[in-house]
């Protein structure tokens, strides 16, 4: 019951915008051409899905693959910056100034250099998700206790393994946060790049030329299915989230990431048997 | 096993377990250790009681290699080990367990840092881990563990870096009094098994006295060793040690060496 709940109630929460989408429409009787019913722009997608489907997987392409490329960037641009006080205190300014300029401006000179393919679309994806996981990241780095380093330098711990195993573990939490937040305004960037680079048609330019002939069934179409874009795009974040972060959901590790030793040996023990141990 | 609080008598002597000689360590203009020499040897249980601001926590970190000491020696077994780590095991009042580590990955974690876990590495962990309280408890994450249970787990994993000098800062400070004793009486019990040198501050004067088979008091500014107490309580101490007049005699000199007043 728990369990159904779990998943009845968001996906009855989207059935019911939808409801209320239509009811509006029609207690209030709005013209078709101005907003359309749920259901004309469904038909819209349905009937234009030989195009629409093709349009969507560059938007996806665009989407998912800039990205990857600004959360790899972010990710490694804020571990460099934790290791060099130097580095962190020269990029920092450049990355809030560069976060400054807004997104449209920049697309029009990456077209100049990249030309109109999937490289500054891809780009403009990049340079949206890139600045939240940069300051994340950073925030986690710096979140570790200054202590459990100290204890880590009196086991003699190799720099390397203390970075692996306990600084960017640190790091998760605060990731997925920025990626989650990252994977729904992506889409707004890949939309954006079509707009300003429009060779390679994907979504955004559908629903440009369709809005100019308002088409308004197929514009809201192209919107509901960006916005699913972008919400499955979420919903594999928070996926990765889960199996990455288990310690937060669960109370104890996975069967399959439990450490290979058996309980019953017996290593050599300088101890003697006859131990109660006092609870 | 234990000392049974008998000291050695010369300082730098090559019998002692940790010895510490002259240490000074100065943060500024505030001298935080002046001159502070101690002896502890194998397998004695040595507690420092001191207000807060003595120094006792500086002490630690000159002695575990974190802090340089301008100047002075800190030698294991007669082995000048200043100013370098990986020689004692350490543990502090906070447990500073891994969150995404399960207890074993905790207790192993000393050699998970360092060359890498083996299988042999888990099965004593979980040993270890099994037979002092945490059984049930092994693949479970920190965040489920209570107070107690968790200091349990941030001493199995001192133990199982396999240094012979532990020192543990306020391991209980934290713990609420009932689950504090019952963490004392389970600390006499692992050390009475294991063959551990325990170095131990606290500034909870029943706890240093209940533990060790030597109490030395700290005074601050400069922080140094103002006295020495043998603990002469036969072992093993439970309960009832608590309420017997030596314990209760011991106690009044050491209060009274800690607030100025006529013992």
């Amino acid at each position: 019951m728990r369990r159904a709940s779990k998943y009845l109630i968001p996906v009855g929460a989207v059935i019911g915008v939808f409801v209320v989408w239509d009811l509006v429409i029609r207690i209030l009787d709005v013209k078709p051409y101005l907003v359309p019913s749920p259901g004309s722009a469904l038909r819209a997608i349905r009937d234009d899905w030989d195009v629409l489907s093709g349009l969507t997987w560059t938007t996806v392409q665009e989407t998912a693959l800039g990205f990857v490329t600004g959360a790899t960037a972010g990710f490694a641009l804020a571990v460099l910056m934790s290791r060099w006080a130097l580095v962190q205190r020269v990029v920092y300014p450049v990355l809030i100034a560069s976060q400054a300029i807004p997104v449209v401006a920049i697309a029009a000179p990456l077209v100049i250099v990249f030309g109109f393919g999937l490289t500054p679309k891809v780009l403009i994806v990049a340079f949206i998700v890139f600045f939240p996981v940069v300051v994340n990241v950073l925030d986690g780095l710096a979140s570790v206790d200054r202590d459990l380093l100290n204890l880590a330098r009196v086991m003699d711990g190799r720099a390397l393994r203390v970075l692996l195993l306990i600084e960017l573990p640190a790091t998760l939490t605060p990731l997925f946060s920025a990626l989650k937040l990252g994977a729904t305004y992506a889409v707004t960037g890949a939309v954006l790049g079509e707009w300003t680079a429009s060779l390679t048609p994907g979504l955004g330019n559908y629903l440009l030329v369709q809005n100019s002939r308002l088409n308004t069934d197929a514009v809201y179409g192209a919107v509901l299915l960006l916005a699913a874009i972008g919400v499955i795009g979420f919903l594999i974040v928070a996926g990765l989230e889960r199996m990455a972060t288990p310690w937060r959901a669960r109370s104890t590790a996975r069967r399959w990431w439990r450490r290979p030793a058996e309980v019953g040996s017996s290593p050599p023990m300088p101890v003697s048997e006859d131990v109660s141990v006092s609870e | 096993m234990s000392a049974g609080g008998g000291r050695p008598s010369t300082l730098g002597s090559v019998g002692a377990k940790l010895a510490v000689e002259d240490l000074t360590c100065r943060f500024g203009d505030t001298l935080a250790l002046s001159e502070v020499s101690l002896e502890v040897g194998a397998g004695e249980f040595v507690s420092i009681v001191g207000p807060s601001g003595c120094g006792k926590s500086t002490l630690f970190n000159v002695v575990s290699g974190l802090v340089p000491p301008t100047p002075g020696r800190v030698l294991i077994d007669g082995r000048d080990v200043t100013g370098s780590t990986g020689h004692v095991g350490y543990m502090l009042q906070k447990d500073l367990l891994v969150p995404w580590r399960t207890v074993v990955g905790n207790v192993v974690l000393g050699a998970a840092l360092t060359r890498g876990v083996t299988r042999r590495d888990v099965q004593e962990a979980r040993a270890l881990a099994a037979r002092y309280g945490l059984e049930g408890f092994l693949d479970h994450y920190p965040h489920t563990l209570s107070g107690g249970m968790r200091q349990r787990v941030a001493l199995m994993r001192t133990l199982a870096v396999h240094e012979d000098v532990l020192l543990l800062d306020e391991p209980f400070g934290a713990l609420d009094s009932q689950t504090r004793l019952e963490m004392q009486r389970w600390l006499l019990e692992v050390w009475s098994e294991l063959d551990r040198t325990v170095l131990f501050v606290t500034h909870d004067v029943d706890e240093a006295v209940f533990l060790a088979d030597r109490v030395l008091v700290m005074t601050p500014r400069p922080g140094r060793i103002a006295a020495e107490i043998a603990v002469e309580i036969p072992r093993p101490r439970d309960l009832g040690t608590l309420t017997t007049p030596g314990f209760m005699s011991l106690k009044r000199r050491v209060l009274g060496l800690l607030y100025g007043e006529a013992a």
